[in-house]
């Protein structure tokens, strides 16, 4: 009885706080820190939905337990998400390359096939990884099912690591890096350009069925909204234009083909900025998962090393060495191609590859926050 | 190797066979069993008593084991949800201050209990009792006026075995299946415990036991007592016939005749959840009498149905797709 009466008097001016906050646009019981003002601002500006912690104290639950079961996914998915969509994006930029590029493009056609084969090799033991009986993987490839995302995601990375490593072996006894025997000679006769365009699709359903994937879930911030495979294939492109311009920068490449994937890049990013924006304004409320700032929400993460650092940043640095960089007049020398190391490329294109890999995390990590949320999930299902 | 005849050749050869045929055997269609009636649960919560024994024997039965107690201090409900071993569950609502008398809504001395303070005469013996206002707000002929309008809602919650059962169309393995009986079964043997069907399902039912066999679990309506003719053990167990089990058909009618008869006796907030077919388009095969609106129980009122996101959402890819190949052309083709 004590106990109570003392609960009661400790927690009525806690209430008077709580409601004063909230008229002043902070809705949080705790006490919050200064700079998460700003963040719940964006919130609000991005989903169009402001927590309203009065109204939404109203909404009846079965005290507060989840209405949905938490994803069993972790770092296994995310790392899986991200090295998926670089190897689907890096094998599209090639392709692209491979069938529109000059002479000296070619350089990225080779890159992009290499880094596409490598950043799949890891991704099917990932996969096996997280399963519950990973010996038992095999049984995924019973059943061919339109319905199921995943059931279609084992098919196309199947066939996708199919083209994938055709691919890679093409270009390598092109490059003679497999020495020179009749193995090579049969292998280098196959036309890239022919299973550039086959290849490049199966490409894109890898860089985007993983978005479709966790649509076709019954999580709120994962399903309200049909823009995350939109979202996950369009960051799958510019963090790969951005994988493919880091290793270029490193090697060095022709300044010219440098120049095309700057603008490539900053392209890609502005589709994938529309992407994310459109993503959570049609989101809304169950959006809060992600870009809120309540305890297991991810929205500090997200601001900052997604939105903020890894794509607005990236993107504005982009803008203004494209805006620097045509004011220069540009110096045509046909002989000997001018190589390129480093620049301030290479921190965009880092930011950019930041982003992309946040982006996976605090999307599944914000399924985790968005379960447990009974009230947003019991909104979402009134329809 | 030989065997009693002496043929040494022909006995390894039909090993292997054998054994490839065991290898291969997840990967062969067996031949649908013949059509059977559907079959299904109706859970009629207005008679439960929470005694629990439908959790127990779910767990007796289907030899799960016992979960960690854990006291939830919110209810006697220390079940909390359904999980990989945990079937059946048992809520417990507790509805204080529910229904305030319309008429002294405004008068504060109402909420104040016992109601034994307020001017309402107390029912004595040999009084005329017609004579004794009613309570606004109680179900006429329900209520005796020093009864207070507080109630204690009980739901034994259960796998809604779904027509369209989000969790099968998610299923990568064809692990999950509809059986016979038109009821939704995991088949053990093939699955591999990706956990696609655990975020499939809009109901908090089925789990993975990540801390037994890795793999998804969930009611089967005692497909092994179905076989047998037998009645699946909670509804055999439930004292009150709160749970109801036999053909789904029949089960409706029954519920909507029940729903008249709560409803003709005041109750006007009962109503069936998934009685209809429009809770993923096909309705639940194991479905509810509620006596309040289905999100007091934690449960969706129209959940979407996951599938139904395939479409729009590959559309969004493949535009998107589009633009920022035709993008990266334009600039490739650039001198």
């Amino acid at each position: 009885m004590r106990d109570t009466q003392h609960e009661k008097t400790e927690r009525a001016p806690t209430d008077e706080a709580f409601i004063n906050k909230t008229h002043s646009h902070t809705s949080a019981i705790e006490p919050i820190p200064h700079q998460s003002t700003l963040l719940e601002r964006l919130a609000s500006l991005t989903t169009g939905y402001t927590p309203d912690s009065i109204s939404e104290l109203k909404e009846k639950t079965y005290f507060d337990y989840p209405a949905v079961k938490a994803p069993l996914w972790s770092w296994e998915i995310i790392w899986y998400f991200f090295m998926g969509g670089l190897a689907a994006g890096s094998y599209v930029l090639a392709s692209i390359a491979t069938l529109f590029g000059k002479k000296e493009d070619r350089i990225v056609a080779r890159v992009g096939y290499y880094a596409s084969l490598l950043a799949l090799l890891p991704c099917p033991p990932l996969l096996i990884k997280d399963l519950g009986r990973p010996e038992k993987f095999l049984n995924m490839l019973r059943v061919f099912k339109f319905k199921s995302p995943m059931s279609m995601g084992v098919w196309g990375l199947l066939t996708f690591s199919g083209f994938s490593g055709i691919t890679a072996m093409v270009q390598a006894s092109h490059d003679g890096l497999l020495g020179r025997w009749w193995g090579t000679r049969l292998l280098s006769r196959i036309p890239l350009k022919l299973l550039a365009i086959p290849g490049s699709i199966f490409g894109v359903f890898l860089g985007g069925y993983t978005g479709v994937l966790l649509t076709v879930t019954s999580i709120p911030v994962w399903s309200r909204s049909k823009m995350l495979g939109a979202l996950f294939v369009s960051s799958a492109f510019s963090t790969s234009t951005a994988l493919i311009s880091v290793i270029l920068r490193i090697i060095g490449a022709p300044a010219k083909t440098l120049y095309k994937l700057e603008k490539i890049e900053w392209a890609n990013m502005l589709i994938e900025i529309t992407c994310l924006l459109t993503y959570l304004r049609t989101a809304g409320r169950t959006a809060k998962a992600l870009v809120g700032s309540e305890p297991k929400e991810q929205g500090p993460t997200f601001w900052t090393m997604m939105f903020g650092g890894g794509l607005i940043l990236p993107w504005l640095l982009q803008t203004l060495m494209l805006i620097a960089g045509s004011k220069q007049p540009r110096q045509h020398t046909s002989q000997g191609q001018p190589t390129k190391r480093g620049g301030m490329g290479l921190l965009v294109s880092l930011l950019v590859l930041m982003g992309g890999y946040f982006l996976r995390r605090t999307v599944v990590n914000a399924g985790h926050a968005s379960s447990a949320d009974a009230r947003t999930t019991l909104w979402n299902a009134r329809r | 190797m030989s065997d009693h005849n002496g043929q040494v050749s022909a006995t390894p050869i039909t090993e292997r066979v054998q054994q490839l045929t065991q290898l291969l055997a997840p990967f062969k269609k067996e031949k649908p069993l013949p059509e059977q009636p559907k079959m299904g649960f109706f859970t009629d919560t207005s008679l439960c008593i929470g005694c629990k024994a439908c959790e127990i024997a779910c767990k007796q039965w289907n030899q799960l084991p016992a979960t960690t107690p854990e006291w939830t201090g919110t209810s006697y409900d220390n079940t909390q949800s359904l999980g990989a071993t945990t079937w059946r569950h048992v809520q417990f609502i507790e509805q204080i201050e529910r229904r305030i008398p319309h008429v002294n809504a405004s008068d504060e001395k109402v909420l104040k209990l016992p109601l034994f303070e307020m001017d309402t005469p107390v029912p004595q013996m040999g009084m005329d009792l017609s004579a004794l206002p009613e309570l606004a707000g109680t179900p006429t002929g329900t209520a005796l006026p020093f009864f207070s309008t507080d109630r204690w809602l009980m739901r034994s919650d259960v796998c809604k075995h779904c027509a369209n059962a989000p969790c099968q169309e998610a299923c990568p393995t064809g692990a999950i299946i509809h059986t016979e009986f038109d009821t939704v079964y995991v088949q053990q043997d093939i699955c591999n415990g990706c956990g696609y069907c655990v975020v499939a399902c809009p109901f908090d039912v089925i789990a993975r036991d990540s801390e037994g066999d890795g793999q998804a679990h969930k009611c089967t309506l005692c497909y092994d007592r179905l076989k047998d003719g037998m009645k699946p053990a909670c509804a055999k167990a439930c004292p009150t016939d709160s749970i109801q089990f036999g053909e789904v058909e029949q089960l409706k009618r029954d519920a909507q005749e029940r729903l008249g008869f709560l409803q003709e006796r005041g109750l006007t907030d009962a109503r069936l959840y998934g009685a209809d077919d429009k809770i993923l388009e096909g309705g639940l095969n194991s479905f509810f009498l509620l006596l309040d609106e289905p999100e007091t129980y934690n449960l969706p009122s129209n959940p979407a149905r996951p599938s139904n996101h395939v479409l729009p959402t590959s559309l969004g890819v493949i535009v998107t797709a589009a633009v920022m190949g035709l993008i990266g052309t334009f600039f490739f083709k650039q001198e």
